[in-house]
């Protein structure tokens, strides 16, 4: 029953962090059912990640005080009561204040339900636990996100996590405290206990409170960012640009939480410590932003390995690192809800940073490929006035499409050409999509990058400055 | 630190950087970082233009992706950007107009020295059975002898006088309407060959 208890609550953790990118499959078709446009469409996305970002520090305070299951069950209520209204959302308004309500629940289940799996398991089982959820509902989050909208449609999305938070409520309420007290007199119960113990005749204890790790933190919220290239732009250039629909993207990216589950048998294997792990991580994931980058085609088969290189990465630093800004640290939820305040401060700073490299990007790739579909209609083996009623349907798709990729299939349902000219007209169209596929994937290429200059600096920001005067 | 703890400390990042080289080698061996659009073809190189169309139809398209490359040249851009500058809707400039007109006739040039320009009673004759004309004219004219035709009348001299005399601004806003098209196209042909033939008479 204990575990159960514990087991709704990880899985709590997990959905409230998968929903940092859960949407991201899901943008366009929000896009198009509430009639919205691409830059207020991400705030769907922005609104979630940068009020949990916020709201994080501030919800570990009001532990100090409250009984955590009370406050933990309350946050889990509020994100299942958001989640609903996100499901039913008739405007993109609505979606982006119900996102942000969900933002503030879920900050409030995420740091009570590290202080009640702690109180369930030890500090260190539940830690673990506690971690371990959150990196599973990162990795996971786009890949279910895709599989439901796919199946059913967006709103499934939250549907899902309704239930699920409403479980978790009486999982957190039956850990209330008899008398109601907060973690604060705990850590003064638990202080003093260690000073009595050290020093059993003075008489003034005082609460212990560790600083926030700066490095550590730091560091996860430039792989937050460094990753948002992986878990966001990756998706997008999916769906968008390459024109696969949800369920095959999903699959698709399914390989990056495929290869984290790998990361921690290989670093077991090798025996490697956590500095090792989080310079191996923050490398692999620079090593497959590049990969991503430099693909050589819009073959799904070539993202396999930068993705699997992202996905190890991943599963070597966010434990690791999440748990050097944890271990040892009291109170415990404070320094939880600095690591929650700096990955998703990490997720806002990413697409602050590269939703307008790719957009302007994504511009630009449109005279070349432009250009590119012209010389193929100009080229094609067909009747001249084919050729113009093929560039006049191309023309008004890219119109309508502007500032996305365009899809230029209506272009082509419309047309009626002579049977024998069938063949040359679907050749055209494949070498229009491919024209279209390279433009897109050109167009991701400088965000990449950036994502894995993001990761380095991550990289460069654990290496350990050696103290003046030491050898 | 031990040898063999400095060791393990090192095989993961060891392991990472190979991987990492390894992906990335391989990408690149295979076209990474270099797939891109199509770049289009520089204008002022030319290039063999062909269709799948025969007769006048032919010809013309021949005509005008021979001339929209020439005349793309002429104001520095490529064929393809000039085609979507045409494309637009709007006023076209004097400039584009111009660029036009003279890069049609130098295909007209091109066409005549690459041997592609057919003789001028195959054109007189398949224009003829494409106009409007009554069927006694159409019949009058086709008991014109074709050696006759071709000692009167040249290809070249007839498509460069229709060039010249076409309203290349009226022939791009019918290019969505065939019927307007071919009316426009058959009447400024028709003027050329009279034209022609006037001159001759003089």
């Amino acid at each position: 029953m204990r575990r159960a208890a514990a087991a709704l609550l990880a899985l709590t953790v997990g959905c409230v962090l998968a929903d940092s990118a859960v949407v991201t499959l899901a943008l366009p078709e929000i896009l198009q059912r509430l009639h919205t446009t691409v830059g207020q469409v991400a705030w769907v996305l922005i609104a979630f990640n940068l009020v949990l970002a916020v709201v994080a520090r501030p919800a570990a305070w009001f532990y100090r005080t409250r009984d955590p299951a009370v406050l933990c069950a309350a946050g889990i209520a509020v994100f299942a009561g958001a989640s609903a209204l996100c499901a039913v959302a008739g405007s993109l308004d609505v979606l982006v204040a119900a996102r942000s309500v969900q933002a503030v629940g879920g900050a409030f289940a995420v740091i009570g339900s590290l202080q009640l799996l702690v109180d369930e398991l030890s500090e260190r089982r539940g830690t673990a636990w506690w971690i371990a959820a959150g990196v599973f509902g990162t990795a996971v989050g786009p890949v279910a996100g895709g599989l439901l909208t796919d199946a059913f449609s967006w709103r499934s999305i939250f549907i899902v996590q309704v239930p699920i938070a409403v479980l978790a409520v009486p999982a957190a309420l039956a850990k209330r405290r008899r008398n109601g007290q907060g973690l604060a007199d705990d850590a003064q119960e638990h202080d003093a206990q260690e000073h009595d113990a050290q020093e059993p005749h003075t008489q003034e204890p005082h609460a212990q409170k560790h600083r926030v790790r700066i490095r550590p933190n730091i560091a996860l919220a430039l792989l937050s960012a460094a990753l948002t290239a992986a878990l966001f732009l990756f998706v997008l250039l999916l769906v968008d640009g390459w024109r696969r629909s949800p369920a095959v993207a999903a699959v698709t990216v399914s390989v990056i939480p495929l290869a984290a589950l790998l990361a921690r048998p290989l670093a077991r294997m090798l025996r490697s410590g956590p500095m090792a792990q989080t310079m191996s991580g923050c490398l692999l994931i620079a090593g497959g932003l590049t990969g991503l980058a430099l693909l050589p085609s819009a073959d799904l088969a070539w993202t396999i390995a930068p993705q699997a290189l992202v996905g190890l990465g991943l599963g070597l630093t966010l434990d690791p690192l999440t748990l050097q800004a944890m271990d040892g640290r009291r109170p415990h939820f404070l320094h939880g809800g600095w690591t929650i305040a700096a990955r998703h401060a990490g997720v806002v700073l990413g697409l602050a940073i590269l939703t307008p490299v790719f957009t302007a990007d994504l511009r630009s790739a449109q005279p070349p490929a432009e250009d590119a579909i012209t010389a193929l209609v100009l080229n094609a083996p067909l009747a001249p006035q084919d050729k113009i009623a093929i560039a006049r349907g191309l023309a008004d798709q890219l119109k309508q499409d502007r500032g996305r990729v365009p899809d230029l299939d209506p272009a082509f349902e419309q047309l009626s050409v002579p049977a024998a000219e069938k063949p040359a007209v679907a050749q055209l169209e494949r070498s229009l999509n491919l024209q279209l596929q390279r433009a897109a994937t050109h167009a991701f290429r400088n965000a990449f990058l950036i994502g894995a200059a993001l990761a380095l600096v991550a990289l460069l920001s654990l290496i350990p400055l050696r103290r003046r005067g030491t050898r | 630190m031990t040898g063999a703890a400095r060791l393990r400390a090192g095989a993961l990042p060891a392991l990472a950087a190979v991987l990492v080289s390894g992906v990335l080698a391989v990408q690149l061996a295979n076209g990474g970082g270099h797939y891109s659009p199509l770049r289009p073809a520089d204008s002022c190189v030319a290039a063999p233009a062909s269709s799948v169309s025969t007769g006048i139809d032919g010809l013309t398209e021949e005509l005008v992706v021979t001339g929209l490359a020439a005349a793309a040249c002429q104001i520095g851009v490529s064929r393809e950007a000039f085609a979507l500058q045409l494309a637009q809707p709007g006023v076209r400039t004097d400039a584009q107009i111009n660029a036009l007109r003279t890069g049609l006739l130098t295909a007209v040039d091109s066409l005549k020295a690459a041997g592609k320009l057919p003789r001028a009673s195959q054109l007189a004759r398949e224009a003829v059975d494409a106009s409007n004309l009554s069927g006694l004219r159409k019949a009058a004219i086709r008991a014109i002898p074709d050696a006759l035709i071709d000692k009167t009348l040249t290809t070249d001299d007839v498509l460069r006088r229709t060039i010249n005399d076409l309203d290349l601004r009226t022939l791009l806003a019918n290019l969505g309407n065939r019927h307007n098209l071919t009316t426009q196209v058959d009447t400024a042909v028709t003027k050329a060959v009279m034209e022609r033939l006037a001159d001759d008479l003089h």
